[in-house]
């Protein structure tokens, strides 16, 4: 910069001095996964879809949504959303409303009539996917994304299983069932509806025909009350009742119906019921305030006007001329050791009856085990699987209900998919999607919270109660696009470069290079390790590394 | 609304990598902005300090203008002089900028940058505030805080930091900024204002020195940060020693986060700190008074 050559003065930059020497640790940037990304049963990238969305990227949003789960709108109405719970935002106020935001996208993807590529090349070996419910058509949907043949039967009329033949349309409306079920068969899947895949022989007859076979049959048989005579004509099978028409589900059931059992099912029947015009009571054996039913379901329950008689069980049922008497007693609940396990003791003393006119007991699922005996071993409820969703037969792998205690939809989802790359792994492993690897989670101690402010999170609007039971519409509006910003806005994109430039910014030493696209670059020659770029990124994108080359 | 907002300044390579600050240091952080925002035309004055260690090493320098070493009395007036002679030049346009700690500034150069603002004399004087005489291993300054250890004062500092900002306020010269390196736009913007205003200028940083204060490496930032959002050291910007502008107007929490990040305040009882919190408000309510004018 100055020319002048006298040895008085200065005559070199100071970095001629490589002080990158004296460093012991070197911040490495590395995008880890966020709680979220952990809970999520598909292991969605929600900090970087998200991301898409804060920059009005819809499409990109659901792009990115697709690749681990192609049901964002349906996921978006009914997922349980552990991602929520485990949203690092939690911990300044509220959690994201990440399902919220997928719904939005969801709904603007079906809305824009945005599909699925063609996969990049048609492969020869062909699956078998049997059973069309969340597991098998996501499983299907990622074997056509590699270009498998895949050939899906299933014994109902139509796709969906209990998303459409249990999940009211209250909660989650037909055409965007039927609009995200015809992206997946409009892929090229050979579709076989009325076909019930019927025995172990039939199955392994498929698999001979196929180079892999999926199984998702679901759980499709009632547990059933040892203290109800399931021939009554005033004892409705939940599942049946559920998948039924509405004018045979007005055709039967009395003015006043028993719902048993606390679950998502229960609710669904008891909150179905009002809409008919029902009086409606839910007899749970949970006490109130634990019913496994997600909280938003009971609390829309309740809003509907039905009546919660909790912590109490049924002991005997005699039918009267008109009504049903129910002899019920109190009972002290406690959770067992394992998921669903649980122990009753009745409290002496503490009988009751309640006068009905119709019961529908929904106490739950078990999959049906005999129908593969011979063929597929068991564990315990379910269809054995290893790590990779291969049952004891090999090439039958198998996932969903039939094979996990996990029942929800998006864990049915992610199931599917991850048997799907172990497919791939199998069939095709030069094209197969690795096993991802497992990185630190970025907690909330990693997130810069003075770059955040305290901001509510946007609820989305539910219906008038009076509205809602005249009609099977939807209960949850949608976030509005601006609502949709707002709360996307609040993401903190944990472990997700926003490209904020603050590391570079911060560091004292000038060592932090910008990229561009390609994001940045640490000069090894003067990165001096301080963790000033570390402690100031917003988003936990970076980390310090222990350096011994220095 | 809920953006991060982004850091827009324009580094332009003014300050060079291979400086010898302490890992994590924020006054090369403030440095970097500072002489970024100066430019190429500029000549600087800089006294004994941690400044002239950074900068210097003869014959390496970090800056990409001349710095001329002075000492630790006449910052002030090294810099009066040059403005001068480049006047006489016909170069009026060059910057004159001078780096001193607080020690040369609250202490030993006081006498000479009094009598520089009372000229008036064209000069942007930076004053790397880090409470203490750092460099020559952290004994107390007049800008040491009540309370503060020290090498100096090994119970506590027993007296008030000294008010630099009334007493250069007092003198009415036309432009006093606080700025801290946890808030880089808002020091950059002052830089910018400063420049265009003719005068004498005199910008104070607050520079948590790692060591001096007993603050981890990587957390110099988040300490300043602290030390505004509780009020310890308001953003402000005062013209011509009456018109008081504070940003952020409000302080958003107690002290007790700042004081937890630093060794030098470990000593405190409930008790000094409560009087310490008292002090901080007391001079929060004077400031936002004067504001409110
Ligand atoms: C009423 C109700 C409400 C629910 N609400 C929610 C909710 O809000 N959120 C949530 O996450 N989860 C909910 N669940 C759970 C969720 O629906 C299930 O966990 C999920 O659908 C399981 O997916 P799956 O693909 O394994 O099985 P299913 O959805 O049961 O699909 C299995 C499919 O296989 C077919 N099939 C069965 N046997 C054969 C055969 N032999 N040959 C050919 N086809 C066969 C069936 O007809 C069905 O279509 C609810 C469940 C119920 C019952
Ligand atoms: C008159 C005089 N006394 C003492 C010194 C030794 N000395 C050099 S730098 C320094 C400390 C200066 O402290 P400060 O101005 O706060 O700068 P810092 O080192 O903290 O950045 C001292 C005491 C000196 N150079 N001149
Ligand atoms: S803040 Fe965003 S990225 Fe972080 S856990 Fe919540 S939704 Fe996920
Ligand atoms: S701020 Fe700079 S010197 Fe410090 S660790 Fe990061 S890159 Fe290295
Ligand atoms: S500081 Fe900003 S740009 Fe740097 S890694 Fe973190 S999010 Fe990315
Ligand atoms: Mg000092």
């Amino acid at each position: 910069m100055n020319d002048l050559t006298s040895p008085l003065w200065t005559n070199l930059t100071s970095r001629e001095r490589i002080t990158g020497t004296w460093r012991s640790a070197l911040p490495n940037y590395q995008n880890q996964p966020s709680p979220c990304l952990n809970a999520c049963p598909v292991n969605g990238r929600i900090a970087e879809w998200i991301g898409q969305v804060k920059k009005g990227d819809t499409k990109g949003a659901f792009v990115t949504l697709a690749d681990n789960n192609p049901f964002p709108a349906i996921a978006g109405r009914i997922c349980h959303h552990p991602c929520e719970t485990a949203c690092n935002r939690n911990e300044l106020d509220e959690t994201v409303g990440i399902c919220s935001l997928e719904r939005f996208v969801g709904d603007a993807a079906l809305d824009q009539g945005w599909g699925f590529p063609a996969p990049p090349a048609e492969l020869a070996q062909s699956v078998a996917v049997v059973g069309g419910g969340p597991a098998g058509l996501s499983a299907a949907y990622q074997l056509r994304r590699y270009g498998f043949r895949v050939s899906l039967y299933e014994s109902k009329s139509a796709l969906g299983g209990l998303m459409r033949w249990g999940i009211p349309a209250y909660r989650l409306e037909r055409a965007v069932l039927d609009g995200e079920i015809a992206r997946i068969t409009a892929m090229g899947v050979d579709v076989h509806l009325n076909a019930e895949v019927g025995d172990a022989d039939a199955l392994a007859a498929l698999r001979r025909e196929h180079d892999a076979v999926y199984l998702a049959t679901g759980a499709s048989l009632p547990k059933k009350l040892p203290t109800l005579d399931y021939a009554a004509g005033w004892v409705v099978d939940s599942a049946e009742f559920l998948a039924a028409p509405a004018d045979q589900q007005s055709a039967r059931t009395g003015d006043h119906v028993l719902v048993i059992g606390g679950g998502s099912a229960a609710m669904d029947v008891a909150r179905t019921a009002r809409r008919l015009g029902r009086t409606v009571t839910v007899l749970t054996l949970e006490p109130e305030g634990s019913l496994p039913a997600q909280k938003v379901e009971v609390d829309e329950a309740a809003e509907e006007a039905i009546r919660f008689v909790s912590g109490a069980m049924l002991q005997s049922a005699e039918a009267g001329d008109g009504a049903v008497t129910l002899n019920c007693i109190r009972v002290a609940f406690s959770k067992g050791e394992r998921p669903g396990a649980f122990r009753v003791d009745p409290v002496a003393g503490s009988e009751f009856a309640l006068s009905v006119h119709t019961v529908i007991p929904a106490i739950g699922q078990d999959a049906d085990l005999q129908r593969w005996a011979g063929l597929l071993e068991a564990t315990g409820p379910v269809i054995a699987a290893g790590k990779d969703w291969q049952t004891s037969t090999p090439g039958i792998y198998a996932g969903g209900d039939v094979a996990s205690m996990a029942r929800f939809v998006t864990q049915a989802v992610g199931m599917g998919k991850e048997a799907a790359h172990a497919i791939a792994r199998a069939l095709a492993p030069d094209i197969a999607r690795a096993v991802p690897a497992e990185l630190p989670e970025v907690g909330y101690d990693r997130i810069n919270i003075a770059y955040q402010e305290p901001h509510g999170r946007t609820h989305q609007r539910l219906t008038e109660v009076a509205e809602r039971l005249t009609t099977f519409d939807e209960v949850q509006q949608p976030l509005s696009a601006d609502e949709a910003k707002s709360e996307a806005d609040r993401c903190f994109s944990c472990g997700s470069c926003i490209y904020c430039d603050n590391c570079y910014f911060y560091c004292p030493d000038m060592a932090i290079a910008r990229l561009g696209e390609n994001g940045y670059e640490v000069d090894p020659d003067y990165c001096k390790g301080c963790g000033l770029c570390v402690a100031e990124c917003p988003t936990g994108s970076i980390h310090m590394a222990k350096d011994d080359n220095a | 609304m809920n953006e991060v907002k982004k850091i827009d300044y324009a580094d332009d390579g003014q300050f060079c990598s291979g400086h010898v600050a302490c890992a994590g240091c924020a006054e090369a952080l403030a440095m970097r902005v500072i002489l970024n925002s100066v430019g190429q035309n500029a000549v600087g004055v800089v006294s004994p300090s941690c400044s002239a260690v950074i900068l210097g090493g003869h014959p390496l320098s970090s800056a990409r203008i001349p710095f001329l070493h002075g000492t630790l009395e006449s910052a002030a007036a090294s810099a009066s002089g040059i403005k001068r002679a480049l006047r006489a030049q016909g170069k009026d346009d060059t910057t004159v900028l001078c780096f001193a700690g607080d020690g040369g500034t609250y202490d030993i150069g006081l006498q000479a940058l009094s009598s520089a603002a009372e000229r008036n004399e064209d000069i942007l004087y930076v004053c790397f505030d880090n409470e203490g005489y750092m460099n020559t291993g952290g004994q107390k300054s007049s800008s040491t805080p009540s309370g503060a250890v020290t090498g100096s004062t090994p119970l506590g500092k027993a007296t008030q930091k000294k008010n630099l900002i009334e007493i250069l306020a007092a003198h009415r010269i036309p432009y006093i900024a606080t700025v801290s390196p946890s808030h880089l736009n808002d020091m950059a913007a002052k830089m910018d204002k400063a420049k265009a205003i003719r005068g004498t200028k005199v910008i104070i940083v607050l520079i948590p020195c790692l060591p001096g204060w007993g603050v981890a490496d990587h957390a110099a930032v988040s300490t300043a940060r602290l030390a505004v959002e509780s009020g310890v050291f308001p953003l402000l910007e005062i013209e011509d020693g009456l018109r008081t502008r504070m940003h952020p107007e409000h302080k958003i929490r107690p002290i007790d986060a700042y004081l937890a990040q630093q060794k030098r305040y470990r000593h405190l009882s409930e008790a000094d700190r409560a009087a310490l919190q008292a002090e901080v408000d007391a001079n929060w309510a004077r400031l936002s008074a004067q504001a409110a004018l």
